[in-house]
């Protein structure tokens, strides 16, 4: 639904060189069928980025970065660290400013960060990637400070900090000081924060990093909700089991440039055979003197003493183990970190 | 929940309202060992400076010398409470606690946010010069009703620093690099601007920079309100250099703190 919207809007885009709207517009049955699906097209997407750059300095950390995230869903960006993710999300509620570009477009809702950013964290909540609350304040206080950011009078704050704390598994720690709360629920705290003024778009900076399992899949849980309830969530993340559980849609962005886009299981069956298989202490050297040499049922990639042996067969795989007399493998499922290691390489740069 | 209604940012003095409340309930939230410091702080320097230079020193020009120096006092109570406010504390929440990542996730500009600030830098240098009257008031030094005007002195005397140190934060690469100011610059304030000693009989060239300083305008205006005879039509002068010197550094602040806030 959402392609064809979009493909409308192009296509009136094209035709007048830019998008027309106004009371002058509507005038005969098609060009008003143009009207309707623009409105819904408009209605659908909650960001909209085009020909986004970004430098620090001679660093350019965004170059030439193009995606659209539509309404109520959840949209990853996933990358390596310096791929640019972070700085991507700060332009759009306007904590960072972009290279100044004619044809550069970024749109929250229908607002330009550059000019409106506070009616853009007006409708939103930010996650940081840090947790950054008032150490020394009680849970309570914490959330009460930022509901007067977002203008809520005391009496609306205290119902929505109850409703909040509940729906975070924390109700029971509104009166403990920050400083006695553990990581996952200061993560939790800082999440609930970010909902106090009910936003329609939720921005979340490598929300469970360094968060063990039982928190993690909390937070996913609580992100589905939202997004049930109506809330468009954007995230970044380098957990490649993160973006496959709960985005919709997502891309890979590698050195500042977008590499992939699409959504986790079609990116995958796309892009990448169904098993792998590891086998550490092989070398390519093995490999040629083999009749597996130019086998087409396999895939072989080399990372510094691993083998990756990648088939839509497994059978193929055992029999190719069986051959090198390796009987300490591994088949597995192939998944989206396999998928993301091809693409954005498996040596690090620089920047990590 | 409803996460479909109509969101708005509040209006902009509700936006530097709610900064000030966040400092507020941060300071307040430890007030017993907050609110210590004011009050004992003038009770050193008049025990100190007093008791020991009062025994030698009666008048100090016309004035009783322990008049002269609690109403000098009141200032830098001040100034140091918003210089400390305005540095220290606002690296930390810049660099090291990442406040102010959150609050600019929030709808308030930076602009709000600075403004907010200073002005809890003003709140602060009221309260301290208040603490100090009280002392005085207590200890019987100053009797004259019109001193409680030295108070609101202390808040402009706070804007004046707070602007000042937010400016010099903006500039600094490292928390030590505060030494420079604290050690270069507010020291030698303390001594040379007519808190503890009067200007009257330095070189005129000591005398010209002692008037380019900000806390020797604020002491004047602290003191005329505790010595009414000093009243006069020139203390107008010593408030336009207030208000100038607040726009001034204010502006600078501003600019520089915003391109430290947004990447």
């Amino acid at each position: 639904m959402i392609s064809f919207y979009n493909i409308v809007i192009r296509s009136i885009e094209k035709d007048d060189g830019g998008l027309s709207t106004g009371p002058g517009f509507i005038a005969t049955g098609e060009e008003r069928l143009f009207v309707y699906f623009m409105e819904a097209g408009m209605d659908d997407i909650a960001v909209r980025v085009e020909k986004l750059n970004k430098s620090y300095g001679k660093i350019q950390a965004i170059k030439q970065l193009d995606f659209q995230v539509a309404a109520s869903e959840c949209f990853g960006l996933l990358g390596p660290n310096g791929a640019g993710k972070t700085t991507a999300m700060k332009i759009l509620y306007g904590k960072a400013r972009p290279d100044p570009g004619a044809d550069t477009v970024i749109s929250v809702f229908g607002f330009d960060p550059r000019q409106q950013s506070l009616a853009i964290k007006a409708l939103s909540g930010i996650v940081p990637q840090q947790d950054n609350l008032d150490t020394q304040l009680s849970v309570n206080d914490n959330l009460l400070i930022y509901s007067k950011f977002y203008g809520i009078s005391t009496k609306d704050a205290k119902k929505r900090i109850g409703e909040l704390l509940d729906f975070v598994e924390l109700q029971d720690k509104a009166l403990v000081k920050i400083k006695e709360l553990s990581g996952g629920m200061q993560r939790r705290l800082t999440i609930a924060r970010a909902l106090l003024n009910n936003p329609k778009l939720l921005i979340l900076d490598e929300p469970t990093t360094g968060l063990d399992p039982q928190v993690r899949h909390l937070i996913w849980n609580k992100l589905r909700d939202l997004k049930t309830m109506g809330v468009t969530v954007l995230l970044t993340t380098h957990y490649m089991e993160e973006a496959f559980q709960i985005c919709d849609r997502l891309i890979i962005m590698d050195k500042g440039k977008k590499i992939l886009e699409g959504h986790p299981r079609s990116l995958l069956s796309e892009h990448l055979e169904l098993f792998v298989m590891e086998i550490y202490g092989i070398s390519e050297m093995h490999l040629q003197s083999s009749p597996f040499e130019d086998t087409k049922d396999i895939r072989f990639e080399f990372f510094q003493e691993t083998l990756f042996a990648y088939s839509n067969d497994t059978n193929a795989l055992t029999s190719f183990a069986d051959f090198m007399q390796i009987t300490d493998y591994h088949v597995r499922q192939s998944n989206l970190e396999d998928l993301f290691l091809r693409v954005t390489g498996r040596s690090l740069s620089e920047l990590q | 929940m409803n996460y479909n209604k109509e969101h708005t940012a509040p209006a902009w003095w509700n936006r530097i309202y709610s900064v000030w409340y966040r400092h507020k309930r941060v300071y307040t939230s430890d007030f017993a060992s907050n609110a210590f410091p004011p009050f004992l702080e003038p009770l050193i320097f008049l025990g100190g400076l007093g008791l020991g230079f009062g025994a030698y020193i009666q008048t100090m020009g016309a004035i009783n010398y322990l008049l002269f120096l609690a109403s000098g006092i009141i200032m830098t109570s001040s100034m140091y409470t918003a210089s400390f406010e305005c540095t220290y504390g606002t690296y930390i929440r810049l660099e090291f606690d990442r406040v102010y990542d959150g609050m600019l996730g929030a709808p308030i500009s930076p602009t709000n946010l600075i403004i907010g600030e200073i002005i809890f830098a003003g709140s602060k240098g009221f309260l301290f010069a208040l603490a100090v009257l009280i002392v005085i008031w207590l200890l019987g030094i100053i009797s004259h009703p019109l001193s409680i005007m030295a108070a609101p002195v202390g808040f402009v005397c706070g804007l004046m620093f707070g602007t000042l140190s937010m400016w010099v934060t903006s500039i600094v690469r490292n928390i030590n690099h505060f030494n420079f100011y604290f050690t270069g610059f507010l020291s030698p304030m303390f001594f040379f601007s007519g808190a503890i000693f009067p200007l009257e009989n330095l070189p005129r060239i000591l005398q010209y920079m002692a008037e380019s300083l900000p806390l020797t305008h604020v002491v004047r205006l602290a003191r005329a309100f505790c010595v009414p005879e000093l009243l006069g039509p020139h203390l107008f002068y010593d408030l336009g250099y207030c208000v100038l010197f607040i726009a001034l550094t204010g502006w600078l602040a501003i600019r520089g703190i915003k391109k430290r806030l947004i990447d």
